[in-house]
């Protein structure tokens, strides 16, 4: 038995749609997380990313296949798996009426972090990301910069071991995605277990511990940025890509 | 640990509601100032056109070949207001000349005219009206006094009205003293006195004006303040990708919909809340000095039940906004949504304005109207305290009905992601089928009960065909056509094995007494009058009809469409969805429910579970035609013989219920199990969803 934080076996998703009929969005995934690990979900767009993280995050049920996060299986514990993560995406948003305080306090609360130490933890996140000087202001009042802190303080509220972040920095400009890999990069060292989808090279290669390439729902390729050139003989991970990519519709 | 997610995310709403100005204003402050503006509004309107009823002055003309007379008769109508000193306040007419008076009367230069008429031109005008053919016969030519209006216009109406009744009695004065001068023995007012006295008192007349609009009311409110909640609770969220964050939380779904219904439910409570303190305090206390058909009876105590009267209907209609946003993918969707579920909402709370409407019958099962019902009972204070709580209980039930249909919008992955479709949705017939089967039949339950109470021929038989033959069998053909269903397999058109039929010949008889005996045991409970039942019999079983058509109409058809319906069409539909047995009792339950007479459903929802059960054990529809045919005929024939049933001891009642228990064992014997029922295990199951037919080991 693996002792992975997350471990995926088979993932499927198949959607039905009217005028492409059966689409196989995720095929057959295998993949694992350790803890204090950042893998990297590298594809193009539609190629999965979202869909298995979705899966994962346990918003869509897989049609096949099962996945274990810390233990709990998707379909059987959905709510022990919820419990376990913090999903963060580009898509996901913040309630635009209550203060990052009470939203750090709430996603805490929805999370069962233990009642007695609720206040200290929103404490620690503020001073975390440096939320103290607009902590009780509207979060609709925010700029966006201060609503990502916030967005990513809430991921944390209740201290999950597995981060799930889907394409976080698609919408960020460049020195806010700089921080925001920074951010990710010191949850790595405090030991959480990261998955991380994107479709910039330049950032799973900086970021990324392993690098899974993920290309129409497929899982062509999954290992270190060295083992990747090892395999390949290419260096650059953009080359990388596109050596599997086309191999895959040879 | 359930508590806490729904804590949380209640909190949630209800802080991020209070801090939302414009919903705070629609929900709250519009509620509490709307009661008090529409009172006082419509007691100065009121006022206003009893006033302009009692003062006004009115200009006619005269016209017609008999004008003379007329104008005489006028004038001592009118002469009579004037005469009267103590009457100042009544209205005053005044007659002025006129060459063309519809043309007055369309410029308003006068408010109607009067036309004075000879006998003779009365009759030729009579003898051209082929309708009025009756009146020509008792014409006794005298002279006719006709009085020419325009209803579009108020004081027209009220004029013509004014001066009608002027008129009638003086020819009332001048009829009695021409008798009293030909000798009449005694003056005619002596001939008999007549006193009519309303024994409704005011509060209860009150009572049932204000009762038919309070619930129609009070859902407009709630639907308007809980509908900006309930809209941006999921459907703004989906918008604002906030409910993608809360589904990735530790909430579960339910805990997720319960803590949003709380939310839209608590608005529509404080709602419900402000209107009835509204009616208390300025009704109650008097307040408002509104006309005395409103000036209705509302003590604390009433007050406080028709709050908890409307707990059901604030859940129900929390239920029904959320439905509409969580199945809206976008906030403008909803806001398209919102209006035909307020149309629906709002149409059965009309429910207290149908003629003689009472709580006593199918209506209590109608959530909203039976409550819109059970609070005017109220206010008048002759409310049956069962049916009223039976009402509360279906109207709770339909409450939680629309939470779990929420709730289950929320595992819709289509509705939540946008990019996929359910396998079923797109493979569409059968599969669909089965999981559109209900919805079909509640569509189907209620253009049943539309048709049923605006659709009926003069000969009852044609009645009869169209609700029992033609409507029946539209449902299962319309379901095998869309849903591209097999025929054979969806109305489970096989033959049984031949032992099952004494099955059948024995067991109808004997379920027939065991289903009246059940009847007699709730009739313990929901005691049904006498009266109810007689009338019901002579309605069904008219002396004029032949006895034969009588079965063909009652026994024959009913036997084959309900039997394709819901033994053929509903059991196919649901038959994965539960296990064998309650599937019997959930499509028995749902064939009484098609009875809409209120005393009929518990026991012909018995004979459904019974019929239901006859059809899995032998996999057949025609057992269960026969057993339904043999059933109304034998209780149709009993009818006609006088023989009550009803009236059979507990020894019957145990015989039959042996031989009920015989029947089925025979038919156990014969078996061959309804195909592809749930829990079958998969190697039995043919491709394609059905499986060969299985045999008794």
């Amino acid at each position: 038995m693996s002792t992975a934080s997350v471990r995926i076996e088979g993932l499927t998703k198949v959607f039905y749609d009217d005028s492409r009929g059966e689409v196989r969005a995720v095929d057959d995934v295998h993949l694992e997380c350790a803890s204090g690990e950042i893998l990297g979900l590298l594809g193009a767009n539609g190629a999965g990313k979202t869909t298995t993280l979705r899966m994962l995050s346990t918003v869509l049920t897989p049609t096949g296949g099962r996945a274990w996060i810390m233990g709990h299986e998707l379909r059987e514990e959905p709510q022990d798996v919820r419990l376990s993560i913090g999903f963060y995406s580009s898509s996901t948003a913040l309630y635009p009426k209550i203060t990052p305080r009470e939203t750090l306090r709430f996603f805490a609360r929805v999370n069962r972090y233990p009642a007695e130490r609720v206040e200290e933890r929103v404490e620690l996140l503020i001073d975390r990301f440096g939320l103290a000087e607009y902590a009780d202001s509207r979060v609709e009042k925010l700029s966006s910069g201060m609503k990502q802190k916030v967005s990513i303080a809430r991921t944390l509220a209740h201290d999950p071991p597995v981060l799930i972040f889907d394409e976080p920095t698609v919408a960020l400009d460049v020195l806010n995605a700089l921080e925001l890999r920074k951010i990710i990069a010191q949850l790595r060292d405090d030991g959480k277990a990261v998955i991380f989808s994107t479709h910039v090279m330049s950032e799973a290669e900086q970021l990324c511990d392993r690098i899974a390439i993920i290309h129409n729902g497929r899982i062509l390729a999954c290992d270190t940025l060295d083992g990747l050139r090892g395999l390949t003989g290419k260096h650059y991970l953009e080359e990388i890509f596109v050596h599997y990519a086309r191999d895959s519709q040879a | 640990m359930l508590a806490s997610g729904v804590r949380a995310i209640y909190g949630l709403e209800i802080r991020s509601l209070l801090r939302d100005h414009r919903t705070v204003f629609i929900s709250i402050v519009l509620p509490v100032v709307l009661m008090p503006l529409l009172l006082l509004v419509s007691a100065r309107v009121e006022q206003g056109r009893q006033q302009r009823e009692t003062t006004r002055h009115y200009k006619y003309a005269v016209v017609g070949s008999d004008s003379l007379f007329m104008l005489e008769l006028l004038r001592d109508s009118v002469r009579q207001d004037e005469s009267d000193p103590a009457d100042s306040a009544a209205p005053t007419f005044e007659t002025v000349a006129t060459t063309d008076a519809l043309h007055d009367l369309e410029v308003r230069a006068i408010e109607f005219f009067v036309e004075g008429l000879g006998p003779e031109e009365w009759r030729a005008f009579l003898a051209e009206d082929t309708a009025r053919a009756d009146e020509l016969e008792e014409f006794h030519d005298t002279p006719v006094a006709r009085v020419n209006f325009r209803s579009n216009r108020r004081s027209s109406s009220v004029g013509a009205r004014q001066l009608r009744t002027r008129l009638v009695e003086i020819r009332r004065v001048r009829r009695d003293s021409v008798l009293v001068q030909a000798g009449f023995p005694i003056h005619p007012d002596d001939f008999a006195t007549l006193d009519v006295v309303n024994v409704a008192s005011e509060v209860e007349v009150a009572g049932a004006r204000l009762g038919r609009m309070l619930t129609l009311f009070v859902v407009l409110l709630m639907m308007a303040g809980g509908g900006v909640l309930a809209t941006d609770t999921l459907a703004g969220e989906k918008e604002r990708g906030t409910l993608v964050t809360l589904l990735t939380t530790g909430a579960t779904r339910a805990e997720i919909i319960l803590a949003k219904l709380l939310a839209v439910t608590s608005v529509a409570l404080v709602i419900v809340l402000i209107q009835i303190v509204n009616l208390w305090i300025y009704l109650g206390l008097g307040l408002i000095d509104v006309s005395s058909g409103f000036s209705a009876s509302v003590p604390p105590a009433t007050a406080l039940v028709l709050f908890v009267l409307y707990v059901p209907v604030a859940a129900l209609a929390s239920g029904v906004l959320l439905v509409t946003s969580a199945y809206a993918k976008t906030y403008k969707e909803a806001q398209l949504l919102f209006m035909p579920a307020m149309l629906g909402l709002l149409l059965p709370t009309l429910a207290p304005f149908l003629p003689e409407i009472s709580l006593s019958s199918a209506i209590v099962l109608v959530p909203l109207a039976n409550i819109a019902i059970a609070a005017r009972d109220i206010l008048v204070g002759q409310a049956n305290w069962l049916m009223v709580g039976i009402a509360w209980l279906v109207t709770a039930a339909a409450a939680a009905y629309a939470g779990w249909f929420a709730a289950r919008a929320l595992e819709d992955e289509n509705l939540i992601a946008g990019a996929d479709s359910d396998r079923a949705e797109f493979l569409g017939g059968p599969a669909l089928f089965r999981k559109r089967v209900l919805q079909w039949f509640v569509v189907f339950w209620a253009v049943k009960i539309l048709l049923e109470m605006n659709i009926g021929f003069e000969d009852i038989r044609w009645t009869v065909v169209f609700h029992v033959g033609v409507v029946f069998l539209a449902a299962p053909l319309l379901m095998v056509w869309h849903f591209k269903l097999n025929v054979r397999e969806a109305l489970a058109l096989r033959a049984p094995k031949p032992g099952v039929w004494l099955g059948v010949v024995l067991g109808a008889p004997a379920a027939l007494i065991v289903v009246t005996g059940f009847f007699q045991l709730v009739n313990l409970v929901l005691p049904v009058p006498r009266e109810v039942l007689e009338s019901f019999g002579q309605a069904i079983m008219p002396e004029e009809i032949p006895v034969w058509q009588i079965v063909i109409l009652l026994s024959v058809i009913p036997g084959i469409v309900e039997e394709l319906t819901f033994r053929g069409a509903l059991l196919h539909g649901l038959r994965r969805r539960f296990s064998p047995v309650v599937l019997c009792l959930v499509v028995g339950g749902i064939f009484g429910f098609f009875h809409f007479q209120i005393f009929r459903i518990p026991s012909t929802a018995l004979l459904g579970v019974i019929l239901s059960a006859v059809t899995v054990l032998t996999g057949s529809i025609f057992p269960a035609i026969l057993w339904h045919t043999i059933n109304n005929a034998l209780a149709l024939y009993l009818g006609s013989e006088g023989v009550e049933l009803a009236g059979g001891s507990w020894m019957t009642y145990t015989g039959a219920a042996v031989a009920l228990g015989l029947a089925l064992w025979i038919i156990w014997l014969n078996r061959s199990l309804y195909p592809d029922l749930k829990g079958e295990p998969p190697s039995r199951r043919a491709p394609g969803g059905s499986n060969p037919r299985s045999s008794p080991p």
